[in-house]
């Protein structure tokens, strides 16, 4: 995939959406080794219940991985100048989450063309877990 | 509680030695096979120098750079049980790759108290030879109110 022509998008332009299946628990541990954070509310069920939970939950930094796999697929990891994402719902395994986006802004200055892209992952019942935003530069 | 003479305070700077396999481990972690990650190869047809750094690997860099993140939030005061992740944010200056030496610096950027919840925002800045190439805030929030 490729990032399309600057001429060619528009605001509200939709971004190449994508479903990842449901996350197994084993990926929880496989991030936890990736990232390094080793909070045991994502790894440990007995800790997680400790702490007020119903059990182990996702990595907030995971579903933002996800979403980043959507918006760098599409526009390429050097075109991305920003990227942020606010943490709206927890996360279980077994949720299916779906990454998406749309063109807000595009814009040209000094230092080039751009557009902002306003993003949302949700799972399968259509709750939102997190809302974000991108910005990113064409050449 | 939150000790607030923190507010506005770097931690100390860490150095961090990006690896090839950590940038692979990541991505097979996110389930992300997109082969820039992979192949060499295939990144430089696509434009890039050798594999990059996916865009979220400034966590990879924070936690492994510096594991004493969790030392140094118990020690202003963050209940970490009880800890949230409210936002993250990024601001990608140059593209990241293997072999990279990047030295990180983590600072307490803000820091808000009320009756039902506390807010700390920490501004980590990762350098490579002295240029700047991303800048990372995190907020967390620990909930008070029911304690």
């Amino acid at each position: 995939m490729a990032l399309p022509d600057y001429d060619s998008i528009n605001e509200g332009y939709e971004l190449p959406k994508f479903t990842k299946e449901a996350i197994p628990k084993v990926q929880l541990v496989k991030y936890a080794g990736a990232s390094g954070d080793f909070n045991q509310i994502h790894t440990v069920e007995e800790y997680a219940k400790q702490a007020g939970l119903d059990g182990i939950i996702v990595h907030g930094m995971l579903v933002m991985g996800i979403l980043g796999q959507m918006i760098s697929t599409w526009a390429g990891i050097k075109n991305i100048t920003k990227y942020s994402v606010n943490f709206k719902a927890i996360t279980k395994p077994g949720d299916t989450l779906t990454a998406k986006g749309t063109v807000s802004r595009k814009y040209q200055d000094e230092k080039g063309k751009f557009a902002d892209c306003k993003l949302q992952v949700e799972d399968q019942k259509g709750e939102v877990k997190v809302t974000g935003k991108c910005t990113v530069k064409f050449e | 509680m939150l000790d607030m003479s923190y507010e506005g305070k770097e931690f100390d700077s860490f150095t961090y030695e990006v690896e090839r396999c950590k940038i692979k481990e990541l991505c097979k972690a996110i389930g992300d096979n997109n082969p820039i990650f992979f192949d060499k190869e295939e990144a430089k047809k696509n434009g890039y120098n050798d594999i990059p750094a996916p865009l979220t690997f400034g966590t990879v860099m924070n936690f492994w750079g510096y594991p004493e993140i969790w030392d140094r939030m118990k020690e202003i005061g963050v209940n970490i049980q009880r800890l949230l992740h409210a936002s993250e944010e990024y601001e990608y200056l140059k593209t990241i790759y293997p072999g990279d030496i990047i030295t990180g610096k983590v600072m307490v950027e803000g820091m808000r108290s009320s009756s039902m919840m506390e807010v700390v925002t920490f501004r980590s800045t990762y350098t490579r030879k002295n240029e700047t190439v991303l800048i990372a805030r995190m907020k967390i929030v620990i909930m008070t109110g029911e304690q």
